[in-house]
């Protein structure tokens, strides 16, 4: 027998698979990253439109990123530089009277606080405290009560739970109520239990369903607010793009060791005697390994095996998977500074919301059911080079939409026309807030559901690889008798998204992945 | 005239021949048909398959045809056992397991080829085929409306078969599987631990096929039973059935009422090195941490059937049930099969006593009679096995 080439194979270099390979990387493992893409990043890159323009692929903001991962892969260290930006948002009404929310605060453009600034205080309170109960969750594999209470592992895993629930009750017994009452709950009702549906309650029905199958009425999407407020809920925006928070993430993997292998996709995975054995690329060149963990969606995932060796149970939860992509990026290169309807510059250097009611987010949902487009789609843009100059040149802008409400499994296909009917949609809704945005566009990229599932391998290019519904989250992400990351054959492990905790830029998945395969004993 | 049945049971093909014969009008509901009890006696009926032959029909049996490139893969995924290893023209005794371990149903598997096979059991399976095949190259058929079958069984069952111009089954070993006639194959196959066969054909040639068998039966005392008789006979043969020694863990609404093979005796049927299939990461484990139950033979004093008796160890502490207990006629004895929970029935195997309940002309007594776990089937005879089959 041949000794392996490597301790440990990292399917895909999306940032929680560079997480994954920092942690083992640091505790001594020897570790290789394969990227199908030419660069890392997944979809955390930037990419370059004409005339050299640097713009976000597709995500452009961090909420997320947890200190633990920040701290332990030595992000924005002289180690891994990265520099972020605090934005504030900005709910934008049509008549100029729009919403802004700086830390946490309701404020009016003129910067008199917002008149429902109490009770939209009072609720984000709440709501960090909740998000701050459900954090402490997320750095862990989730609790399991295989093997009930006689087996270590299984007490010190419940042990988490112990402590959630001694925390729960340590916040007092309204609160406890409260968290209890609304966790399993709908956005809709829980923001106008306390806020007219204007702008402000707008914005946070939008953040509560970015990326999500889902309108703010849908059950769990308290949960996914939540999670988005894991870090306190603000947004920043690293300077030098999105692309910026991969290369720490890269810069930091290599430091540690790793070796980082892009421009090469892998066939499968090899499993021999029910262990997982290395990879075979695409050019069929096998690489073996004494672990493999992949950053791909679960299904890929478990096709890159196959499913002869997983249970028919297994395969079956994989197949009903939800993972339906909702949120499609519009990338515009504007020859010009656009002006918005009642506020400056400055302000629009903002995370700029079109969500100007709660309502107005459900009805934008509802054509997706349908496999429609909607006409008044939900908006988060920015303007990172009003904030990064470094971007752009010759006075231009550029304008990161992301574009939620659009559905993967479009009525009669993604093609080139749906896309610049997609284009149309987002330029005339930008219109309503910013007249004459639309004659400074130059230069447009679309890129749909299928478009972002096509690039990074996400299934139905859900941002999160799998809806994070109450039925795929904590012990049952990916799936029941998934939630620890084993994937399988022994020492194959989940990396990504589709893992607990879930999404957005936290790094935490492909952490915590690592950890429990140190804990594992595999290598 | 049509009938035409709303709700209720379904008939199987041969059921114009069994109304008429049937005396006992005791009819049961076997998996949604409508299947004897008895026709006649028990006794009779009993009696026939292990000193003359019998039929009955096993029409309402599941059948699936898995078929493709992948057939193989697709069986072998399914089922504990390495049906590699079961050669053309074979068939095998199999169980297969849900993700736990959990048995979900035992049957036979008939070997047509490396890309064919046919799989017979008690319980619906298609949708759980279909699941096990997703992914696979390879067709899954639910041939359970399509296929009639009837079992023939007892000593001279070889002799009936001869008469009615199918000596070729001669050379038929036990487990043998062949197309004896064009749309007709016969396994060397039973539930009765005896000589017998079991014939197979479309729906539309049953009844020819009854009368074909029942023209050539009396002079070999040949008669038609129901499933009573039968019952005796397979738990003589020590044989396992779903529902009654294990639950289907499909059907089982309860946690843990769900046995694994290795609970359930069967441990030489799971094959670990044969690659993944279903529920072997779970045996594994349990292999590991120990089984929680065990299923044994057991011969129980007295002659009272001890069918659902409790178990005890030292006449004082519970530590199992029967799960089947008749008094067996051939062997005179007492016979059960019986669930220990571990390690009793495997590590601990003396002082057990089945309590038992006598009543006696209206006055009940409870007793405590000693039990002996058996390794051997309870009727084991010669002829079942012999090739070629004596006349009787």
């Amino acid at each position: 027998m041949t000794t392996p080439t490597y301790d440990a194979i990292v399917i895909g270099a999306g940032h929680n698979g560079l997480a994954a390979a920092t942690t083992l990387a640091r505790k001594g493992k020897s570790v290789c990253v394969i990227e199908k893409n030419e660069t890392a990043g997944g979809m955390a890159r930037n990419t370059t439109l004409a005339g050299g323009i640097q713009v976000p692929e597709i995500a452009h903001l961090l909420y997320n990123l947890h200190p633990k991962v920040t701290k332990e892969l030595g992000l924005g260290s002289a180690r891994a530089p990265l520099e972020l930006r605090k934005l504030a948002s900005v709910s934008l009404s049509e008549d100029g009277n729009h919403a802004i929310i700086r830390d946490g605060k309701a404020e009016m453009v003129d910067g008199r606080p917002h008149p429902e600034a109490a009770p939209f205080a009072e609720l984000m309170r709440r709501l960090t405290l909740f998000a701050g109960l459900l954090g402490q969750l997320s750095t862990k594999s989730p609790p399991s009560f295989e093997g009930g209470l006689t087996s270590l592992n299984a007490l010190t895993e419940l042990g988490g739970l112990a402590k959630l629930g001694l925390d729960l009750k340590r916040i007092g017994k309204k609160d406890m109520r409260e968290f209890l009452r609304v966790l399993l709950s709908n956005a809709y009702d829980l923001i106008l239990d306390d806020l007219e549906d204007s702008p402000l309650a707008g914005a946070l029905a939008a953040d509560a369903v970015r990326g999500a199958y889902a309108g703010p009425r849908s059950p769990g999407t308290v949960f996914t607010l939540m999670y988005r407020m894991g870090q306190g809920g603000g947004a920043q925006l690293p300077m030098g793009g999105m692309g910026a928070v991969s290369a720490a993430f890269e810069t930091a993997a290599r430091a540690a060791g790793a070796e980082i292998l892009t421009g090469y996709g892998v066939a499968r995975v090899l499993v021999e005697n029910d262990h997982a054995a290395g990879v075979v690329l695409e050019d069929g060149t096998r690489i073996s390994a004494r672990a493999v963990l992949s950053n791909t969606g679960p299904m890929p995932a478990m096709m890159l095996a196959g499913a002869k060796h997983y249970d028919v149970e297994a395969v079956r939860r994989m197949r009903n998977q939800r993972c339906k992509g909702s949120a499609a990026k519009v990338n515009l290169v504007l020859n010009g500074t656009p002006e918005f309807t009642g506020h400056n510059t400055d302000l629009a250097a903002s995370r700029l919301l079109i969500a100007p009611s709660a309502t107005y987010v459900e009805r934008a949902f509802n054509p997706a059911k349908y496999g429609e487009m909607p006409e008044n789609p939900v908006i988060e843009a920015i303007i990172p080079s009003l904030t990064d100059p470094t971007l752009v040149k010759d006075g231009r802008h550029v304008i990161s939409a992301v574009v939620t409400s659009v559905p993967y499994g479009l009525e009669g296909g993604w093609n080139d026309a749906a896309r610049e009917r997609l284009a149309a949609i987002t330029i005339a809704t930008l219109e309503k807030y910013a007249p004459g945005i639309g004659a400074l566009v130059i230069e447009k990229q679309v890129l749909s559901p299928a478009c972002i599932e096509a690039r990074t391998g996400a299934p139905g290019g859900h941002w999160h690889h799998a809806e994070m519904g109450i039925d795929q989250i904590l012990t049952v992400r990916p799936a029941n008798g998934m939630a620890h990351y084993r994937f399988g054959p022994e020492g194959y492990y989940l990396c990504g998204a589709g893992a607990h905790p879930g999404g957005d830029v936290t790094g935490l998945a492909g952490r915590n992945s690592a950890m429990q395969l140190l804990k594992d004993g595999v290598l | 005239m049509t009938k035409h049945v709303p709700i209720g049971l379904v008939e199987t093909p041969f059921q114009p021949r069994l109304e008429a014969l049937s005396t006992a009008k005791s009819w049961t509901n076997w998996a949604g048909y409508v299947s004897p009890a008895t026709l006649d006696t028990v006794e009779f009926e009993y009696f026939a398959i292990r000193n003359q032959t019998t039929l009955f029909d096993i029409s309402p049996m599941h059948k699936y045809r898995i078929s493709g490139p992948d057939a193989l893969e697709v069986v072998n995924r399914l089922v504990t056992r390495d049906v590699a290893k079961l050669r053309d023209g074979r068939v095998g005794y199999v169980l297969w397991c849900d993700e736990e371990g959990m048995v979900i149903d035992d049957g036979t598997m008939f070997r047509y080829s490396e890309t064919d096979f046919r799989l017979c059991c008690q319980e619906p399976m298609y949708t759980w085929l279909l699941d096990t095949a997703w992914g696979f190259d390879a067709e899954i058929a639910d041939e359970s409306q399509d296929i009639a079958a009837l079992s023939l069984q007892g000593p001279t069952s070889f002799s009936l078969l001869q008469d009615a111009g199918l000596g070729d089954v001669a050379e038929m070993k036990p487990f043998d599987w062949r197309e004896i006639e064009p749309d007709l194959w016969v396994s060397r196959t039973g539930f009765t631990g005896d000589l017998g066969y079991e014939l197979w054909v479309p729906n539309g040639n049953a009844l020819d096929l009854w009368d074909r068998l029942w023209a050539s039966g009396s002079h070999w005392g040949l008669k038609a039973i129901g499933f009573e008789a039968l019952n005796i006979c397979r738990i003589e043969a020590g044989f396992v059935a779903a529902g009654f020694d294990f639950q289907p863990v499909h059907t089982a609404m309860r946690l843990r009422r769900g046995r694994s093979p290795l609970e359930l005796g069967f441990a030489k049927m799971v094959d670990f090195t044969k690659g993944h299939f279903n529920g072997r990461r779970a045996l594994l484990k349990q292999r590991q941490t120990g089984l929680r139950y065990h299923l044994r033979k057991i011969d129980i004093g007295g002659f009272k059937p001890a069918d659902g008796a409790l178990i005890y160890y030292k006449k004082k502490n519970e530590v199992g049930h029967v799960t089947s207990g008749v008094w067996s006629p051939t062997t005179k004895r007492n016979i059960a099969l019986a669930e220990f929970k571990a390690p009793f029935g495997e590590g601990i195997t003396d002082d057990l006593w089945a309590e038992v309940y006598v009543n006696e002309e209206g006055q009940w007594d409870k007793r405590l009679v000693p039990v002996t776990i058996e390794d051997k089937p309870f009727f084991i005879n010669s002829r079942a096995r012999a090739t070629p089959p004596r006349p009787f």
